[in-house]
């Protein structure tokens, strides 16, 4: 009788549904007609009028009825670290309690699978856009979002142009606004450049994800090189290669960094991966203190893992991440001496433009594409200079972009929008506000 | 004579794997031109490793031993170098009250998970799945999902260093030896390990016997906890059971252990069994060997070493022909 | 009926009773908060097939007594050969022949290892994770495109239905249904996990049953992996990484005791996969944070397999 009944309620659950949802790919068109929520601000002639009207320039805006509260899903790929949780803290403190919205997040991501799970859950409680911090499958993400009618934005990073071409005129693709891979690339060539500069000569290198073949850290680490082969004299090198594409292509080769010397220049170390048991964390250690070596150049954050090891020494640190307390420590007790960090609001545009998309005035270029916008970061190479930063970014009163800031691009057109974001420094940002 | 014979079977027996490990370990480190022992940090590296292993292998050995598979340990190791490095840093305690607060939260995490044991008296390993995901949860929680730095803090970070581990490692030991050969806590849970029924039925109180092992492995965890967060000044978050890979470092020591314990107090075979692996682990370092072959490595010692210990006899009577 | 004996048909219901209180709390609550209810159940059933599939097959190891912890990091090695495979071949076919085939073959080189030299096959299970989680980094290095290993959408697209995935659940269900409940091999099974000395004393080949209960479970496995990489078909280092724990908790929540023997129940597997997707669907509507919400779960886990469980206690603590 039990498992009798357990056998019916296992295939009558599974049947029901099939039954009751349909049964293809396009299921999410069909669930959002059905309702008629999803889809709700894209769905209608007017507002098809509109998007044609927003299309073609945005030359004029239509005004926007911000009175109903917009569900917006955000796709997390990771909740613990620094920039995750201080972008978190922006959309949760300060964008959820300034603008009639609803933000939802997903669970941590680690796969494309879990990606789209956290879409359909976002169609289901009726969003009507997705802005996405997980990259393991991004044109998934968008024709599932499309499927469904809902919009999709790309937050902190952007697209391979490969990738923009084939959905810069998807209607319900916002765009992308984050630091490209030539940022990350020059982020990382800024870093090294700071110290070869100073006439330091000799470095570890922390690859973070690289291993993993995560493209930011490789095209940062890449940067590094570079620099490096430009100040290390005549012939200098990485593995025979001198310029940019060579040396991210020696990079993906073996998703490792090669010690020895780039001409005059000497990489004493490297430690890759995120492994956090005895051996690596004995790496990290061994590298942190090895004879002659005077700066650890990080792709990530270095100074969580190396800055204790390094204690005593006249080893610098410089990392790239977010504006975090525990970095303003560490930077005044001279653990960490350079920090390129992403600030908090900087996903603020990102947000508006999807925004307006959702109230149904999507912002496109004169050709009627998507977003496609750089964002770099700030640097700080003191504790007074981060201490400066991070007053302004940790603020949920007066963040680096306010209300009023933000309010002008659910306006703008796509130069003035462009124009903006183009303006990320602190010191821009300061003149705006 | 028999005795002499029998003192040189038990100090082959003992000494054989560790010190065979440590010439195969320094022969490799050789072959690369590379000295395994080089720095004062190599040696801190070392025996940070020891002590975490010998540790996390007597705590995970405690219920496993008994039967009970405890997912949790990582979790308590967690949260109570959390709690510990927390009230450190805002009341400006020094290193050795954030020991110790950290070895009182585990015991507290480790009482309460098996509080949760007894009471619901589920299988061990399902209790400890919950227990973990709270544990993870309410770590993420109280931090906000920041976790805990405190890398500039110098006092706390000071900590590592042969002397200060090595103290623990005799300390860790001489309490463990006491609780379980000395005590009548150790006789109860010897006898409950092997055979639970007659036990009970002649009178020995399973449930704070119970209660009483998750406590000391919740100890020992946050010590672990205390001694990972010194070495680099953070302790990063972990969710959806991120906190659970800390038990699978103890399963070749722990084996490795339950043979040398054929010759000594097994206790004693842990800590040889966690030097054992700190060698392999610091070799790994030395050769900066990729994480890949890492993993594979120290699998198939294990499996090799398994079918080893589970095939003695068969490979005696082989070799004897 | 006696009092007792309706007692203990009310309590081996429990996990049902679980599974459709969920079931009513995701409707209220998903009806309150005006949710598209229809596109739901199609989600709850995408993010529950691939544990119900692969926790179906395991409840085989699970009756036995024994406990894989690879099957995670087997499910994601699977697939991933398929994806080479595919990117090789080009046929869908090829792929999913692929997928069973290396399933298969883990789950057989567990169990013949742990067979041949006498090892226990949790700790089998244990290298065998950190040998696959390593296996995954190398196939991804070596045939990849850098982090990944893609099977182009377009080409599962058509397969991406949730009928088509229902209907592999189905028939690999209707099958260990049939295996379990209806041959020898589930009562010999049932009869291991119970009393091990009595089973060998009537005859029963524990290593045969091992062998055979490690086949089901890779099938399991192989399926999974499909229907993974069906559903999304961007293959990286953490794929199905969170099924392994899932299959555990599945199987308990569904009521299946984790000593196995004669409670054991095939079911268990789906209506745990269920109700734990039910679970996470009602903590989504809660919108609690991370931290708050993995201890609620935690706590309804708990809750949950107590109540379930509730008539397999002893006087003495569990193992």
């Amino acid at each position: 009788m039990k498992k009798l009944l357990a056998m019916i309620l296992c295939i009558a659950l599974c049947m029901s549904t099939v039954v009751g949802c349909g049964s293809t790919s396009g299921e999410g068109n069909a669930a959002a007609d059905t309702t008629n929520q999803p889809a709700e601000s894209a769905g209608t002639d007017e507002d098809a009028e509109e998007q044609t009207t927003a299309q073609g320039g945005m030359d004029a805006v239509a005004e926007l009825d911000m009175s109903k509260t917009v569900k917006i899903g955000v796709l997390v790929s990771d909740s613990t670290t620094a920039e995750s949780l201080a972008f978190q803290n922006y959309y949760k403190e300060y964008i959820a309690k300034n603008y009639n919205v609803e933000l939802m997040y997903s669970d941590e991501l680690v796969d494309a699978a879990g990606e789209k799970s956290a879409i359909d859950t976002f169609i289901t409680n009726n969003c009507k856009a997705v802005i996405s911090f997980s990259s393991f499958d991004r044109m998934a993400q968008l024709n599932q979002c499309a499927d469904a009618g809902v919009y999709y934005a790309v937050a902190t990073g952007t697209l391979t142009n490969d990738e923009y071409e084939s959905v810069k005129t998807n209607e319900y693709y916002v765009g992308a606004i984050g630091p490209s891979l030539d940022v990350e690339f020059q982020a990382g060539y800024d870093m090294a450049k700071h110290y070869l500069d100073q006439g330091k000569k000799n470095f570890a290198i922390f690859g973070g994800a690289l291993p993993y073949y995560t493209e930011m850290h490789i095209y940062r680490a890449a940067g590094m090189l570079m620099a490096m082969v430009e100040a290390g004299g005549e012939g200098a090198n990485y593995q025979g290669a001198t310029d940019k594409d060579g040396i991210v292509g020696k990079i993906f080769e073996t998703a490792t960094i090669e010690t020895g010397s780039i001409g005059s220049i000497n990489i004493l170390g490297y430690v890759g991966g995120y492994d956090m048991d005895e051996a690596w964390f004995a790496k990290c250690g061994q590298m942190a203190q090895m004879d002659g070596l005077e700066v650890i150049l990080a792709v990530g954050n270095g100074s969580d893992f190396f800055g204790t090891s390094a204690q005593g020494t006249d080893v610098k640190i410089a990392s790239v991440d977010a504006y975090a307390s525990a970095y303003g420590e560490a930077m005044e007790a001279g653990m960490l001496d350079y920090l390129a960090g992403k600030f908090s609001a900087s996903i603020g545009p990102i947000f508006a433009a999807t925004y307006r998309a959702a109230l149904g005035s999507p912002i496109r270029n004169s050709e009627g594409n998507a977003l496609a916008l750089d964002q770099g970061y700030w640097v700080a190479t003191s504790s007074e200079q981060f201490n400066e930063y991070y007053a302004v970014d940790s603020s949920v009163e007066s963040p680096a972009y306010t209300k009023d800031m933000l309010d002008t691009l659910l306006t703008a057109d796509y130069a003035a929008f462009s124009e903006f974001v183009g303006k990320y420094s602190f010191d821009d940002i300061k003149a705006i506000q | 004579m028999k005795s002499s014979k029998g003192m040189i079977t038990k100090i082959f027996g003992i000494g054989t794997i560790p010190v065979a490990t440590l010439v195969i370990m320094l022969a490799l480190c050789a072959s690369k031109g590379v000295v395994m022992f080089e720095t004062q940090g190599n040696w801190i590296a070392f025996f940070r490793a020891v002590t975490s292993v010998m540790l996390t292998t007597f705590a995970l050995s405690i219920n496993l031993n008994s039967g009970r598979f405890d997912f949790s340990i990582g979790s308590i190791s967690m949260i109570s170098s959390i709690v510990a490095s927390q009230i450190c840093i805002s009341m400006g305690f020094t290193t050795p009250v954030m020991l110790l607060i950290s070895l009182v939260s585990g015991i507290f995490f480790g009482t309460l998970s098996g509080l949760i044991y007894i009471i619901v008296k589920l299988p061990p390993i399902i209790v400890s799945l919950g227990v973990t995901l709270f544990y993870e949860g309410f770590a993420f929680a109280i931090t906000d999902g920041y976790g805990v730095s405190f890398v500039a803090n110098t006092e706390l970070t000071s900590f590592p260093s042969v002397l200060n581990y090595s103290i623990i490692i005799l300390a860790g030991l001489a309490v463990i030896i006491f609780l379980f050969d000395y005590t009548k806590f150790g006789y109860n849970y010897k006898a409950l390990l092997s055979g639970q029924k007659v036990s009970v039925n002649t009178g020995i109180k399973e449930v704070p016997n119970a209660v009483g092992c998750y406590a000391v492995a919740g100890g020992l965890m946050g010590v672990v906890g205390f001694i990972s967060a010194t070495n680099t000044g953070n302790i990063q978050m972990a969710l959806n059971f991120g906190s659970i890979g800390v038990m699978f470092t103890a399963f070749l020591p722990m084996f490795i252990g339950g043979f040398i314990g054929r010759f000594c107090n097994e206790r004693i075979g842990y800590v040889l069994g966690a030097v054992t692996t700190a060698l392999i682990s610091l070799m790994y370092a030395r050769l900066n060997v990729d994480s890949s072959i890492q993993q594979i490595t120290t699998a198939l010692i294990l499996v090799g070493f398994l079918i080893y210990l589970n095939n003695e006899g068969k490979l005696k009577k082989l070799i004897k022909g | 009926m006696s009092k007792e004996k309706i007692k203990k048909q009310i309590m081996n219901l429990a996990p049902v009773v679980g599974l459709l209180l969920l079931y009513g709390v995701f409707m209220i609550m998903g009806t309150v908060k005006d949710i598209n209810i229809a596109y739901g159940m199609k989600a709850i059933i995408n993010q529950s097939i691939v544990v119900a599939v692969v926790a179906t097959g395991a409840i085989f190891i699970y009756t036995l007594g024994s406990f894989d912890i690879s099957l995670g990091a087997s499910v994601a090695t699977s697939a991933l050969l398929g994806g080479i495979v595919y990117n090789a071949t080009g046929s869908l076919l090829c792929m999913f022949l692929a997928n069973i085939g290396v399933a298969v073959f883990i789950s057989l080189f567990n169990s013949i290892l742990a067979s041949v030299f006498n090892l226990p096959v949790f700790v089998t299970t244990i290298a065998m994770l950190s040998v696959l989680n390593a296996l995954v980094l190398v196939l991804i290095k070596v045939n990849g495109t850098g982090s990944e290993i893609a099977v182009p959408a377009e080409a599962v697209k058509a397969l991406d239905t949730t009928g088509f995935k229902v209907l592999i659940l189905v028939l690999f269900l209707v099958l260990c249904i049939f295996v379990f409940n209806f041959t020898k091999i589930g009562r010999m099974q049932k009869m291991l996990g119970g009393n091990e000395i009595c089973a060998r004393l009537t005859g029963i080949s524990g290593k045969k049953m091992a062998i055979i209960g490690f086949a089901m479970a890779g099938i399991g496995v192989g399926l999974g992996a499909f229907v993974s990489t069906i559903y999304a078909p961007t293959l990286t280092k953490n794929t199905a990484s969170s099924v392994g724990m899932d299959v555990i908790i599945a199987i308990v929540f569904g009521g299946m005791p984790v000593s196995g023997g004669a409670r054991s129940k095939i079911t268990a597997a789906v209506i745990g996969a269920f109700s734990m997707t039910f679970l996470g669907q009602i903590m989504t509507l809660m919108n609690f944070n991370s931290g708050i919400g993995q201890m609620v779960k935690a706590v309804i886990f708990i809750l949950v397999v107590f109540v379930a469980t509730f008539n397999q206690r002893s006087k003495m603590l569990p193992r």
